[in-house]
């Protein structure tokens, strides 16, 4: 028996010294030496899932390694998140998909373990959905001013996905800004929170773009505005909300951003091999397709910018939460 | 003349016809498999449905949620592990008539139920699509806030026994699913500063973890159990059990209908609801709970019911249900296609062939059910001291699975104490579900009225809907009111609280 032992475990110790030596050969080639790993810190089948694989599908053959995308999902993205801030042994070959949940997490759930800006290496910004504000088609408004001096004499209700929501946090951003009187109305997903503007139970929502762009065109909802910088070319008569300019509204652009990070060890040599593959992904038609039925428009920032945005975000969401009594 | 042709083109095509029976066998073995859910395989199977034509690639992931939605209560009735969420209510009937050696007749039963509710549900979406759209979209908060009270009232008939030991597992229930955060404020609740915890507590460990451990630890502890002959090779269900529960079928799966044309319910709800209802019809509602077939086709007519019509408001209104049906919305986009209103004149001919194919899925989860039956069903005949080791395998897999994470393992061992408490305690499981699933609907809707009318009362009064259900409420109080007089006046026939669960 304890031969036997003695004899796995030898087997076992060497077999593992051949896998470090080869490990150590490829090594000498160039990053990755490895199967990357993507985390995606929501269940399967949100934007950010779907976004994900597509991403993935094109950066294996870019990379020319194995891409795996893995699920975590939890409080909204900040348990992969802290997970992958923690750091571990294959650090230096994970990504993460991080989207406005990352900034606004930091701002909403107390006691993170993790700096959401000082903890990561912020690699491309991959695409940007803008939000709509969108009233029902029987609404008396039709543009944002009528609304807002609407909303300074009466209480308005606005639907939302959820507490820390982009779209949700569109919702106080405006309330904030305007100083009128608004109620958040949460709901458990968009799915579930449409019906109840369709049907008219709420004056108004900040959607993301996608999920309501057929129902503006099909005249069940009206545009009063895009909360992007510049107008959105799927909705070109629409004007961004910081073009009127009143209400300090100048100050409002969010958009639902989606972009690669990885741990603040991530080496070099793999940032510049993946912003290299990124850009490729980035050029691709199939890239561009994907992103042009999502109605969302190519990332703009990437790297150092891409920090900076991220800290700047931190900081807005911060002030909102505590404006609007989300934060503990 | 025209258009029938063109649908017929777009239809017979050998690429449809695989894709739904790959689409119906991934979903049952997914399905059937705890802790993989037919929305991950959804999830998974989108990236490969990009290269392929439309129409196949909705079938293929249809096929995938018909066939999980099934697949879930194989294993459910086999080895007491709900394979899906939406197959819990399933097991509460469907693992006693296994034990009783009827596990074929109970997988049977399932199967047809099965396959019924998804055709009534398929007939709803294809005639009656706009209509039933019209009704989800008035469907606000108040008025399922009475819908979830009219639910809730029919706990007092599930809690067989005693009342006492019902409501308690009921709230119990409700204690539970208040764990996370808070929907409108966002603050923390009984999270104990556990990040774990922040998304509520995982369903299907909860589940896991309360049906299939305490068999297990049963199992163990008395280690001499009656080796129970649950032939694979038992009878089917005969006639006459089909026609008594026809009828709980046909209701089951408009209960399944209405609850999918409403986005954001689900599945397992209209499981529990069907099967309340039916046990608060069966002149058999005793045996309810305890190996009754009627139970199992009332809860996987339910659940069955929802896939179709999930499609409702999808393909009428452009809105997803629930996460499924949102993955397939993104197949849709894809393939530049909007579902909504403009599909149906732009696109009537996809319409039709998609739903033909939909139809055709009904056909083949029967063939497909059949034939899973006939191979799982052999599981009820590994002797149990093989059989046990690997369902708990199973327990810990499943319940890391869901979220890749092991403080989920945890918390299923935590249920499974639990779980084994109940049992001691001849505490009905079947409440303590209804409260955890509806207690947090129940208070979502009611903050969500209260804010949408600005505090204002009236709000719950608003319109017929909300009256039909404030009636069916009041209605079902009275009745089991009455019901409680008369059986007191009646002593001997009452006495069941003796009985274990």
């Amino acid at each position: 028996m304890m031969n036997f032992l003695k004899a796995a475990s030898l087997a076992v110790c060497s077999g593992s010294l051949a896998m470090a030596a080869s490990v150590s050969t490829v090594q000498a080639d160039e990053w990755p030496t490895d199967d990357v790993r993507l985390v995606v810190p929501y269940a399967p089948g949100g934007t950010t899932d779907v976004l994900s694989r597509r991403v993935a599908d094109l950066l294996q053959e870019e990379l020319d390694a194995n891409v795996v995308v893995e699920n975590r999902p939890g409080a909204g993205s900040t348990v992969a998140t802290g997970r992958l801030a923690r750091g571990g042994r294959d650090v230096d070959h994970t990504i993460l998909m991080a989207s406005p949940g990352h900034t606004i997490g930091a701002a909403i759930y107390p006691d993170l373990a993790y700096d959401p800006v000082e903890d990561f290496v912020f690699l491309q910004n991959l695409i940007d959905i803008p939000n709509v504000m969108v009233v029902p088609a029987d609404s008396p408004y039709d543009s944002v001013e009528e609304f807002v001096e609407a909303a300074k004499e009466q209480n308005m209700t606005f639907s939302h996905s959820g507490v820390g929501s982009s779209i949700h946090m569109s919702g106080e951003l405006f309330k904030t800004l305007t100083e009128t009187n608004m109620t958040a109305v949460p709901f458990a997903g968009s799915g579930a929170a449409l019906p109840a503007l369709l049907g008219g139970d709420v004056d108004v929502s900040f959607e993301n773009m996608p999920t309501v762009l057929s129902h503006i065109k099909s005249g069940d909802l009206k545009a009063l505005a895009v909360t992007s910088a510049e107008r959105s070319e799927h909705l070109p008569d629409v004007p961004t909300l910081r073009e009127g300019g009143d209400y300090n509204l100048d100050q409002f652009v969010t958009t639902a951003w989606f972009g690669l990070i990885a741990h603040e060890s991530f080496p070099q040599e793999a940032q510049d091999a993946m912003r290299e593959a990124l850009d490729a992904v980035m050029q691709r038609e199939e890239f561009q397709n994907f992103a042009e039925q999502l109605g969302a428009e190519p990332g703009q920032v990437a790297g150092e910018e891409f920090k900076q945005f991220i800290a700047s975000e931190v900081e807005r969401w911060q002030e909102v939460a505590d404006q609007a009594g989300i934060s503990q | 003349m025209e258009i029938i042709s063109e649908v017929l083109q777009l239809f017979l095509h050998p690429e449809n016809f695989l894709a739904i029976a790959l689409g119906v066998v991934i979903g049952v073995v997914v399905g059937s498999i705890p802790g993989l859910t037919a929305t991950m395989a959804v999830a998974l199977a989108l990236p490969f449905t990009f290269s392929m034509e439309p129409i196949a690639a909705i079938l293929l992931l249809v096929g995938i949620y018909k066939g999980g939605m099934y697949g879930g209560s194989i294993t459910a009735i086999l080895i007491r592990t709900p394979g899906s969420p939406a197959s819990a209510c399933t097991l509460l009937d469907g693992y006693p008539m296994a034990q009783q050696g009827h596990a074929k007749k109970a997988l049977k039963m399932a199967l047809y139920s099965s396959v019924i509710a998804d055709f009534i549900s398929n007939i709803a979406l294809i005639f009656f699509a706009a209509y039933l759209a019209k009704i989800a979209l008035n469907f606000g908060a108040p008025e399922f806030f009475w819908l979830i009270c009219f639910s809730l009232t029919i706990i007092i008939s599930l809690a067989s026994g005693s009342m006492i030991k019902g409501l308690l597992a009921a709230l119990l229930g409700i204690l539970l699913s208040l764990v996370g955060l808070d929907e409108v404020f966002g603050s923390q609740r009984l999270t104990f500063g556990n990040y774990n915890l922040m998304d509520s507590i995982s369903f299907i460990p909860l589940l896991i973890g309360l049906f299939a451990i305490p068999e297990i630890v049963e199992f163990y502890r008395k280690k001499a159990l009656p080796h129970i002959k649950a032939k694979a090779s038992g009878a089917s269900v005969t006639l006459s059990e089909m026609k008594r529960s026809l009828k709980t079928i046909v209701r089951g799966s408009l209960i399944g209908v209405i609850i999918g044309a409403i986005p954001g319910t689900g599945a397992t709800a209209a499981a529990f609801i069907s099967y309340s209802d039916a046990r608060r019809r069966s002149p058999r509602r005793d045996n309810f709970g305890k190996g009754e077939v009627e139970g199992v086709a009332a809860s996987e007519a339910g659940n069955n019911g929802v896939a179709g019509a999930t499609m409702i408001p999808l393909l009428s209104l452009g809105i997803p249900g629930d996460v499924i049906t949102a993955i397939i919305l993104g197949a849709f986009m894809v393939h530049g296609l909007t579902p909504g209103p403009l599909l149906f004149q732009e696109n009537l001919p996809l319409i039709y062939a998609l739903f033909m194919g939909i139809m055709f899925s009904s056909l083949v989860l029967l063939v497909v059910g059949n034939g899973a039956i006939k191979y799982f069903s052999l599981i009820a005949d590994i002797p149990k001291e093989i059989l046990f080791p690997i369902v708990l395998m199973f327990c810990v897999y499943g319940a890391y699975a869901v979220n890749n994470d092991t403080f989920d393992v945890w918390l299923m061992l935590g249920f499974g104490v639990l779980g084994y408490v109940f049992n001691r305690a001849a505490i009905p499981a079947a409440p303590f579900l209804i409260g955890f699933i509806l207690g947090p609907m129940f208070e979502d809707n009611l903050r969500r009225s209260l804010l949408i009318g600005g505090n204002d009362l009236s709000i719950f009064v608003r319109g017929p809907i909300a009256w039909f259900f404030i009636a069916l409420t009041l209605g079902s109080i009275l009745l089991a009111l009455y019901r409680y007089v008369t059986a007191r006046r009646l002593p001997t026939q009452t006495d069941t609280s003796q009985e274990a669960p």
